[in-house]
């Protein structure tokens, strides 16, 4: 009995340990950065660290960070460095809890830009930069076109890159579309890889709001940085349902100036304090009539 | 109220001993330079406090960005809570019928002058710039409910003024002949005061017709005031504001704290005046009967204000309750709940208890309580904002009243009791007229 206690609370014990720890998948942490950390990746990597992840995290070895549950591991932080490098671009991109995925927010190089920033923390840290992968269909310096079809109803994207300065169609490259929204991207269809002709096509929903004539911003993006390089276009496509919402602090509202408040308030507030106020005067007349009424006598 | 007043009680000879009972403490005696010396010299002290805060701004306050609602508001919502009383008996209780409420009705409309011309100033000692008071109208917006709390404090005041001074006049007509032993500047002021009162059937008429306004006007009036200080909360969204009936909620703890004043003052000027012949046993009774009553809707208001959301526990709401229930506030919780409300209800169910003494008493810790009510409202939900605190100091992120905050509150306590004093020290306390013509009703009445 007293063994299967015991039993019970190492069970429950390593249940709590395993609930709070944050595990990556081996092949995960086992990617590399396919650049070496620099000075200018790791400046680079600061600005998106200050837009992106200063907020939660604070600056690193200030132990500044947010008081959320779980609590955000200060970036310079032994738990935070203990992790590899990969383990630390998987947990970027999968997010959990309060930490947000930052897969469809940051690209693949950027987040290896913040790593080496917060790896300029660790005075211990010895980089191990990727093995290119040898005989991959790797084509550098792609560049892509995005179109509208309007017979189809798809987007398009054309994938090229200059070899001995003509354009050639890229192969067998997965890119992933995007709108682009207030925060962040929105992921459109799913990523798809382009055909012999360079060319991928992607579902284009119906309904979703654009600006007032219907335009809506894209970005595309190759998602195999490794073996393709870093590229994305952006385009401004009239591909939304024109939406034409006026400011929130056009019209009369509770939030707006004096200017802009609601006609039954002014109505309301006018009429109550016209009411009490008018019973008072009237009441003040009363006294003045009393006062009338005894110097007659 | 009556719509007619027989006026033969002027010929009645018990008009003059009634008039020379409640006369006769009127105007300057001894006693009262000396508490007005103290009051007075305490007063420069808290003067003094708030010159420092003038000068140096809130930094001399434990006031700070997150907790930016401390002490000055508590106690405006209390002050303002506290006048409510004038409309619940004179007028509430008073146009229903009941006719123990008329010698008390006075001292109920002392304290709504009072306390309510002292709340603005609260808020002004709550402003870093008060200089920039004229901002609030100026630029005001008709949307914010701040700009409603300004211009119902200010009727509501108006109307309980006038409430206070048209019952007096003819009061102040039969005193004018019976001041000998006052200064004359006391006689003269009577004199203008008494608008050329004579008693004339037409004046009695004109002047119940004003009265009658007013106890019906005032009761919608005391109803915004209340319900809107309770808007300065509930409309903002944070655990422990959050509620719909906070309105309600203010005006049942409202009536409680004003019926606790009206004990307290009553009982004073029994004891220091000798009127037991008008404020009697009977009249504590009853007020202790009222005090049961509006603390037990009281209680029911507390008990759905706060166990409805602890039986959800959303997160943010459970961070506040546990605040007050186990944690940081739980003494000062658990101490207004139950010797605030709690004992006060069961003691007073008794008689025994009723009598002016112990209602005294009671009276005291429930008044106190409802001042440490309105500091719970106020304070610990500004602890958990909803976005964390960040980047501040820590002496930032707790709320601790310094000396001066305290100095200041004090002194517009003392303000308020500085008025009440003057109030009834120059003037009756005990509607005269009022109790001749009930004397003389009765007398008819027996010897037919
Ligand atoms: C909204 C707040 C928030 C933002 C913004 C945020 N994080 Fe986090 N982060 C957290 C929280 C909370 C955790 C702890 C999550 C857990 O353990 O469940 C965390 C955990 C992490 C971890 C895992 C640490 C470990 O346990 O090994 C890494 C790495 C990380 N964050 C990096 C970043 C980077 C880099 C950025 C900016 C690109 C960022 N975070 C932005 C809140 C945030």
């Amino acid at each position: 009995m007293k063994r299967y206690f015991i039993l019970l609370i190492i069970v429950l014990f390593s249940m709590q340990l395993s609930a709070q720890e944050w595990v990556v998948a081996p092949a995960e942490a086992a990617l590399k950065s396919p650049f070496a950390f620099t000075d200018s990746t790791r400046k680079a990597g600061e600005v998106i660290y200050v837009a992106n992840c200063k907020s939660c995290h604070g600056d690193p070895g200030k132990n500044n960070v947010i008081q959320l549950v779980p609590i955000p591991p200060d970036a310079a932080s032994v738990k935070m460095q203990a992790n590899t490098d990969g383990a630390l671009h998987s947990k970027l991109i999968q997010g959990r809890g309060a930490m947000p995925s930052f897969k469809n927010t940051l690209s693949s190089t950027d987040l290896w830009r913040v790593i080496s920033f917060m790896r300029g923390f660790n005075p211990k840290y010895v980089q191990e930069v990727a093995v290119p992968t040898i005989g991959s269909a790797s084509a550098q310096n792609v560049s892509i076109k995005l179109n509208w079809n309007k017979t189809s109803g798809q987007v398009e994207a054309l994938l090229t890159s200059l070899k001995e300065n003509i354009a050639q169609p890229v192969a067998g490259a997965e890119v992933k579309l995007f709108a682009k929204r207030f925060f962040g991207n929105l992921p459109i269809d799913e990523a798809r890889k382009s055909d012999a002709l360079g060319k991928v096509s992607f579902n284009f929903p119906k309904d979703l709001p654009g600006d007032s004539i219907g335009n809506v911003q894209l970005v595309v993006k190759l998602t195999d940085e490794v073996a393709f390089g870093e590229a994305s276009a952006e385009a401004n496509l009239t591909v939304g349902v024109p939406t034409n919402r006026p400011a929130l602090t056009d019209q009369r509202s509770m939030w707006g100036v004096l200017e802009k408040s609601p006609v039954w308030l002014i109505f309301a507030y006018v009429l109550a304090v016209l009411t009490a106020w008018g019973f008072i005067a009237y009441v003040v007349l009363q006294i003045r009539a009393i006062y009338r009424a005894g110097s007659k006598e | 109220m009556a719509s007619e007043v027989n006026t033969d009680f002027l010929q009645d000879k018990k008009l003059d001993s009634i008039a020379a009972d409640i006369l006769r403490p009127v105007g300057i005696t001894q006693g009262f330079v000396v508490w007005m010396g103290f009051l007075g010299v305490s007063l420069m002290g808290c003067i003094y406090a708030y010159y420092i805060q003038w000068d140096k701004g809130l930094i001399v306050t434990g006031l700070r960005d997150y907790i930016s609602w401390g002490m000055y508001i508590a106690n405006f919502v209390f002050f303002v809570a506290t006048s409510l009383v004038g409309m619940l008996i004179s007028s509430v209780l008073g146009l229903i019928g009941f006719k123990w409420v008329k010698p008390i009705a006075r001292i109920a409309e002392i304290i709504a002058v009072a306390f309510a011309a002292v709340a603005g100033l609260v808020i002004v000692s709550d402003m870093g710039r008060p200089e920039r008071l004229a901002n609030v109208i100026l630029h005001g917006r008709i949307q914010s409910p701040i700009i409603w709390d300004v211009t119902v404090v200010t009727t509501y005041l108006t109307i309980s003024i006038l409430l206070y001074f048209l019952p007096l006049i003819p009061d102040l007509a039969i005193s004018k002949g019976r001041m000998n032993h006052t200064p004359k500047w006391l006689q003269n002021m009577y004199e203008v005061l008494s608008v050329k009162w004579q008693h004339t059937p037409e004046q009695y008429r004109l002047l119940l017709k004003a009265i009658r306004i007013l106890l019906i006007l005032i009761i919608p009036t005391a109803f915004a005031i209340h319900t809107v200080t309770s808007w300065l909360f509930a409309v903002t969204l944070r655990p422990g504001w959050d509620s719909t009936i906070f309105g309600p909620y203010f005006l049942a703890g409202a009536f409680v704290a004003g019926s606790a004043a009206v004990v307290i003052v009553m009982y004073f000027i029994r004891s220091n005046y000798k009127l037991d012949k008008y404020l009697t046993n009977h009249h504590f009774d009853m007020m202790g009967k009222l005090l049961v009553l509006v603390s037990i809707v009281y209680l029911y208001f507390n008990i759905n204000e706060y166990l409805v959301p602890s039986y959800k526990m959303k997160t943010a709401e459970a961070i506040h309750l546990h605040d007050l229930f186990v944690g940081e506030y739980a003494l000062m919780f658990w101490s207004v709940q139950l010797l605030g409300l709690v004992l006060p209800i069961i003691l007073l169910l008794f008689s025994f208890f009723r009598k002016p003494f112990s209602m005294l008493v009671i009276s005291i810790v429930v008044l106190i309580a409802a001042w440490f009510k309105r500091f719970l409202i106020v304070v610990p939900t500004q602890d958990h904002p909803f976005l964390p605190m960040q980047y501040v100091p820590k002496a930032w992120m707790v709320y601790q009243p310094t000396i001066i905050e305290t100095a200041i509150t004090v002194g517009t306590l003392l303000l308020v009791i500085i008025i009440i004093t003057i109030l009834v020290k120059f003037f009756p306390v005990i509607p005269i007229w009022e109790m001749a013509e009930e004397q003389h009703e009765l007398d008819h009445k027996s010897q037919k």
